[in-house]
């Protein structure tokens, strides 16, 4: 389909006038650029990614959008509230809560594995042989999937004598310091926010990496010459063009972040005392958990509400002037 | 006389018809639906092939549905999938009510009676089988929710024996202390304080309290929820659990480690399967390494009251083959399959079973509970939605325990209860 409409896209630039309707309108379209063999045949093409993305994508949410208008719960039969489930969660205090410990999951999560993945990128570059190999593992950190990172910080924070972080700060004269990292509604969430950081620094670093790599050798030179330290060339250069990486990397960590469940599930379960549960948690355990799917479908909808504030704007910005 | 010998063979003919469809009728395909996996499914195949063994002409097919969070989910969709379900492997007295309520199961008193399923349960068992009155469930494996796993060695080193009183206990917490064990441990990161909550009630209100308290025909509020509430706090007034923050962090299976691993805390109170799980991890050994004693008396008048849980079978409205079901059940409740889920370390409540087959914790556990009166596990007897209210606020309790907290934590639930009821 690219192919064909990339086609007819330079046919009509080159030849403007061919295409243009009779009326004298000026705007050549790639539909009437398209003959009919060729149109049937991009239909037939498209075809079954079209019905793939309706059946799996537009079906289950018109499906969602559906639900949230229904209380439904467990085996009762489902009746009609109308916006009433909207109401509800907006009323319900455990939900309001869900919104302040997404908001403080999603903003630091995000301003630490992209500070930190950006830092580790403009430090990799300065030395970019010699550091191949801890890149390859910090981005191996990024390729183990939430569940089992999940399992291996909750045995890195058990509150006794088998818990790692405990053992070392007993080791190295710090046993005052030991704490039940997971049992402390005050430390809980950032135990989380500490192990979606080390789980996700790997994908900023190698974005930011490639975009500090795509500066021009000659910039870099040049300032060489002009005899800049590396300081002022991390701080005048390296970070400036390489924003438009940092940029991807705060979008993708923000969606990220934003729906996170299998750490929560696996490290804390939302506790204690729902001191960790994010909207994507709430969702969980309202619909899997109570079985209220009417209910849980409301709060995915508010959930991806706040996905497409953040991705709609991004998407758009980022795809201005594509044809 | 000649039409009376042609009534008379049409009768018999009829009879051995009868009989014969009888035999026919526990044939063909049982689907039964459960979430099991590991030993339970292990166990539960061993009790099918024993009954197919009897009756060639049965086959099994289980739906098992795979999901994420509470098992009940998963048995939800099945069901309002449409599939036809001939039994339905249960442990939650809220979700049995909820199938009750929905028609999704059938009455079995008139079962019970015919098949005379009372020769192997008696009355206490039968009653954790109702739903307001009527009966769906035969229990057929139990767990003893009010028992303290301890290591041996953990007593010998402070110098205690497991207690019978509540005096006997608070006494050892100082001894256990010099020790430098945690007396109790609390599973509180998701239901160990729960579960002793559960047994403070029975044994400070009985069985009634808790069951009146699951249908709040009682509010939270209640005097006698506030003082098994109280004699909570006394037990972290005496210093017999670890910190809040430790409990709040600290899962069942860090608890059995903590217990029956390394003996940094003396006691356990948790299911059975703490015992199945510290054999397989530890290669403990029930009674040569580890032991269990009943929750210390009261004299509150009911130190005769235990908190169990336990796995039921109830009859799918939906199934296809009704007669094979109930026959299945009453094999279940028989000798022959009471033995094999003794000798795989369950509970067993049916009087069928060769007691002698069980281990030393099993073996006590019966004991017990064989004269107590018996209170499902309270938080499986809630609406899932209470039952979650109930286990955040108890958090908030375990994490102050304090009076004020206690009114603020049995408001809470009675709010979310007045919301439901």
């Amino acid at each position: 389909m690219s192919d064909v409409a990339l086609r007819n896209s330079s046919s009509a630039e080159s030849e403007p006038h061919r295409s243009a309707p009779a009326g004298g309108g000026s705007r050549p379209t790639t539909r009437s650029a398209l003959s009919r063999g060729e149109l049937i045949a991009a239909i037939i093409l498209l075809a079954p990614a079209l019905i793939f993305f309706a059946v799996s994508v537009i079906y289950p949410l018109l499906d969602t959008f559906r639900l949230s208008f229904f209380d439904i719960k467990g085996l009762a039969p489902a009746k009609w509230v109308g916006t009433g489930n909207y109401t509800k969660l907006f009323a319900d205090k455990a939900f309001r809560a869900t919104i302040g410990t997404t908001l403080l999951f999603t903003v630091a999560v995000t301003i630490l594995t992209v500070g930190i993945g950006w830092v580790l990128a403009i430090l990799c570059s300065l030395a970019p042989r010699e550091t191949r190999l801890a890149r390859i593992f910090m981005f191996i950190s990024f390729g183990i999937s939430d569940a089992v990172v999940g399992f291996m910080w909750l045995v890195i924070f058990r509150p006794d004598e088998a818990g790692l972080l405990n053992s070392i700060l007993r080791t190295i004269g710090l046993g005052g310091l030991q704490h039940a990292w997971l049992g402390d509604p005050n430390t809980a969430i950032w135990a989380i926010i500490a192990t979606a950081t080390w789980s996700g620094v790997g994908l900023p670093l190698l974005i930011c990496f490639a975009s500090v790599q795509s500066i021009p050798a000659n910039v870099i030179e040049a300032a060489q010459i002009d005899g800049a330290r590396t300081t002022s060339m991390i701080r005048y250069i390296m970070m400036p063009l390489s924003l438009p990486g940092v940029r991807v990397s705060v979008f993708i960590n923000l969606l990220g972040a934003l729906r996170a469940f299998d750490v929560i599930f696996v490290m804390t379960a939302g506790g204690p005392v729902r001191s960790t549960e994010t909207v994507g948690y709430f969702m969980f355990r309202e619909s899997f958990a109570q079985f209220k799917l009417g209910y849980g479908a409301a709060a995915t909808l508010v959930l991806l509400a706040a996905v497409l504030v953040i991705s709609v704007p991004a998407i758009l910005e980022r795809t201005r002037g594509a044809k | 006389m000649k039409r009376r010998t042609l009534l008379g063979m049409a009768a018999v003919a009829m009879l051995l018809s009868t009989s014969l469809a009888t035999a026919q009728d526990v044939t063909g395909e049982i689907k039964l639906l459960t979430w099991f996996g590991g030993d339970e499914l292990t166990t539960l195949h061993a009790a099918e092939e024993a009954f197919v063994a009897l009756h060639p002409g049965v086959k099994f097919t289980e739906v098992i549905p795979t999901a994420a969070g509470h098992p009940a989910g998963g048995l939800r969709t099945v069901l309002l999938g449409g599939e036809p379900i001939d039994l339905i492997v249960n442990t939650w007295p809220w979700f049995r009510k909820e199938l009750a309520d929905s028609g999704l199961i059938r009455p079995i008193d008139e079962q019970w009676t015919a098949n005379n399923w009372g020769q192997y349960l008696n009355d206490s068992w039968k009653a954790l089988g109702q739903t307001d009155g009527v009966t769906y469930g035969v229990q057929y494996n139990f767990g003893n929710r009010s028992g303290w796993f301890y290591r041996n060695d953990s007593l010998t080193k402070a110098g205690v024996t497991p207690p019978v009183t509540w005096d006997d206990f608070l006494a050892s917490i100082p001894k256990f202390k010099a020790a430098g064990i945690t007396p109790l441990s609390l599973a509180a990161k998701d239901i160990g304080h729960t579960e002793i909550f559960a047994t403070l009630l029975v044994r400070v209100g009985g069985v009634e309290a808790a069951q009146k308290l699951a249908a709040h025909e009682i509010a939270w509020t209640d005097p006698i929820v506030k003082q098994a509430m109280l004699k909570f706090k006394d037990l972290f007034d005496a210093g017999a659990f670890p910190d809040s923050a430790t409990a709040l962090g600290t899962a069942w299976d860090n608890a059995a480690d903590t217990t029956l691993k390394s003996g940094t805390t003396a006691y356990l109170q948790m299911f059975g399967y703490a015992a199945v799980y510290a054999q397989q991890q530890f290669g403990v050994l029930p009674g040569k390494d580890f032991n269990i004693t009943q929750f210390p008396t009261m004299g509150l008048g009911h130190d005769d009251t235990s908190v169990v849980e336990a796995k039921e079978m109830l009859l799918g409205k939906s199934g296809q083959n009704p007669a094979a079901a109930e026959a299945f059940l009453t094999f279940l409740l028989g000798k022959q399959a009471s033995d094999i889920y003794a000798k795989a370390g369950f509970g067993v409540p049916s009087s069928a079973v060769d007691a002698s087959l069980f281990g030393d914790v099993v073996k006590q556990a019966a004991g017990v509970l064989s004269t107590a009166k018996l209170q499902f596990v309270l938080a499986d007897t809630l609406p899932g939605e209470l039952s979650d209210e109930f286990n955040s606020q108890m958090q908030k309790f375990v994490q102050t325990p304090t009076e004020a907290t206690i009114d603020e934590v049995l408001a809470g639930i009675e709010a979310k209860a007045q919301e439901l009821y």
